[in-house]
């Protein structure tokens, strides 16, 4: 309608620190704590995509996948894990995640996908770890789902049930090692980051996961 | 069945003609509402509450009964009577005879009753004449004979004496609820879970919604909330409560000395595993009156037949506990092994037992 742009008009600072964009760029991220914030693209993991953690069992998968709720149980974003069995919630607080936004439904038996996917519409981020190798199918339904809710999905993977789909961001625990003193002293966990796109900070990366303290600090 | 737990408080039961008894009875629900999100108003005078959540929460059976005749004495200065049963019929009957019980033992303790705990004078006179005295007995009929010669109301009856219904027709008072609503007047928000929550956000609705759910295709222990409590192992400080029992939050600033460090298991199994150790002559460790080993692990036994090699261990760490009770003694020890794992194991009872993962 007009050749040129018209001058924005000046508007009183209050009312300009009401104004958002349409869309906040942020708030399609969920927030994550470092140092997963500095090994994924935009800093946080991005609404409607499907993350997994792969790793032997006992390598400390489990320690990296609940790790990632620390920051936004922290900021408030619900998340709820399914098919963790016995979580260890001393381990849970040391990583940093609030427990009071955290929903556990430990054995699912077979409705483990129903489970979760009653849990997608009402978290913010969802930790599956499935008891049993996910068919393709269920898998699909489960990561549409995802997409069209905007949550994120975290799913734990080993290698005797891999994840049947490709993913937006993985992270494969591909070496640990306990450094230990007259106790378990800390675990350097070599991982590698890939997916789909823009994972930024794709090739291997050590995380120190738990730490002295039992958090997760970037090496 | 869910175990319930019922509260019999028989001069609420009456009613009087200026409504103290309806306040009554609201005062002591609200009472019972701060303990337990899940307390049911059957009628003027008896109210349930599941007992399995309360029960995990405030760590066994008598501690939940102690904390609701407690709540109540605190409230009305009033002595309720307690009783637990699967089913409204068997819980009031167990909570006028002030009886816990068992859990699996609930159709026993209804075939003993007398049957004019049915509550129907025809049933019981002809029952005496037909020599049944007992629910059991007038259960043993068979359906198709009790439907030939006895009314419907009988046969409502007669199921509930099989156990396919769980309360009696009349036994809930179905006007309670708006009863309840006015006697409150304008307060009538809907304030389950507030106590749990504070104050809800959206993200905190949904969040609940989606736990309704899950609980409801999975039974009330589908869904669990976790909470840290004090103590001195990660097996004793972690609580996992079914989602939507009460919980209060528990201050863990206390300090406990001899707390075992961090970092702490990842998985942490509430009820421990047992397992073997061995040392490198496939004999057993055991633990020493001293605290201390009788040798060097070399082995785990996870489950039969599965033999990992223990490449490092620290500790053991004793525990003695309870010392004023009968004492507790405990001691953990954490083991490597070859394929990278370390795990946190507790020697109690002449055995050891797999408590921790640290995946």
């Amino acid at each position: 309608m007009f050749a040129f742009s018209l001058p924005r008009p000046r508007l009183a600072e209050d009312v300009v620190a009401t104004l958002r964009p349409v869309t906040l760029a942020k708030s399609r991220i969920v927030p994550i704590s470092e140092p997963w914030s500095s090994l994924t693209p935009g800093g946080g993991l991005r609404r409607g995509s499907t993350v997994v953690v792969h790793a032997q069992p006992g390598l400390g998968g489990l320690s990296v996948g609940l790790s990632l709720l620390s920051e936004a149980s922290a900021k408030g974003h619900w998340a709820a894990v399914v098919g963790v069995d016995d979580p260890g919630v001393v381990a849970m607080t040391d990583l940093g995640v609030d427990l009071g936004r955290v929903l556990f439904v430990p054995r699912p038996r077979g409705a483990w996908a129903e489970a979760a996917a009653d849990l997608l519409d009402g978290v913010d981020l969802l930790v599956v770890r499935a008891p049993s190798r996910a068919s393709h199918g269920v898998a699909r339904k489960l990561m549409d789902r995802v997409r069209e809710r905007g949550t994120v999905l975290i799913v734990l993977t080993e290698p005797r049930a891999p994840w049947p789909l490709p993913v937006d961001l993985s992270f494969h625990l591909i070496n640990s090692r306990w450094i230990m003193s007259s106790r378990l002293e800390a675990r350097y966990v070599t991982l590698r980051v890939g997916g789909r796109g823009e994972a930024a900070r794709r090739g291997e990366h050590v995380v120190m996961i738990p730490d002295s303290h039992g958090r997760a600090v970037r090496e | 069945m869910e175990r319930l737990l019922a509260l019999w408080a028989e001069p609420l039961g009456e009613e009087r003609p200026d409504g103290s008894n309806l306040r009554d009875y609201l005062h002591v629900l609200d009472a019972l509402g701060a303990l337990c999100p899940f307390v049911e108003p059957v009628r003027l005078g008896l109210c349930t509450l599941p007992l399995r959540g309360p029960s995990r929460f405030f760590g066994g059976d008598a501690a939940v009964f102690a904390a609701v005749r407690q709540s109540v004495r605190d409230t009305l200065d009033l002595e309720v009577s307690l009783g637990v049963a699967e089913g409204l019929f068997c819980a009031e009957l167990a909570a006028r005879q002030e009886v816990v019980v068992a859990s699996g033992e609930t159709t026993a303790f209804r075939r003993a009753q007398s049957l004019a705990t049915l509550g129907h004078k025809e049933l019981t006179t002809t029952g005496r004449r037909l020599g049944l005295y007992t629910v059991g007995e007038f259960a043993d009929l068979k359906s198709a004979s009790v439907a030939e010669r006895f009314s419907a109301t009988i046969r409502v009856l007669h199921r509930v004496a099989r156990g396919e219904l769980a309360e009696l027709p009349g036994q809930r008072d179905t006007r309670l609820a708006a009863r309840l609503r006015s006697a409150r007047g304008e307060d009538t928000r809907n304030d389950e879970q507030v106590s749990f929550f504070g104050q809800r956000s959206a993200g905190d609705d949904r969040a609940q919604a989606a736990a309704h759910r899950v609980r409801h295709r999975l039974g009330p222990e589908g869904v669990l909330v976790a909470r840290l409590r004090g103590g001195r192992v990660p097996e004793d400080r972690s609580t996992m409560t079914p989602w939507g029992s009460p919980l209060r939050d528990v201050r863990d600033d206390a300090p406990w000395p001899g707390r075992l460090a961090s970092p702490s298991p990842i998985t942490s199994l509430h009820q421990p595993v047992g397992v073997e150790l061995r040392d490198e002559n496939d004999e057993p460790v055991r633990m020493g009156a001293r605290g201390s080993l009788s040798a060097r692990p070399a082995s785990l036994v996870l489950v039969r037949g599965s033999c990992r090699a223990v490449v490092w261990f620290a500790g053991p760490w004793p525990l003695v506990e309870h010392w004023w009770t009968s004492p507790r003694r405990r001691a953990h020890l954490q083991v490597l092994l070859d394929s990278g794992e370390a795990m946190l194991l507790s020697a109690e009872g002449g055995r050891w037992w797999l408590v921790g993962i640290y995946d």
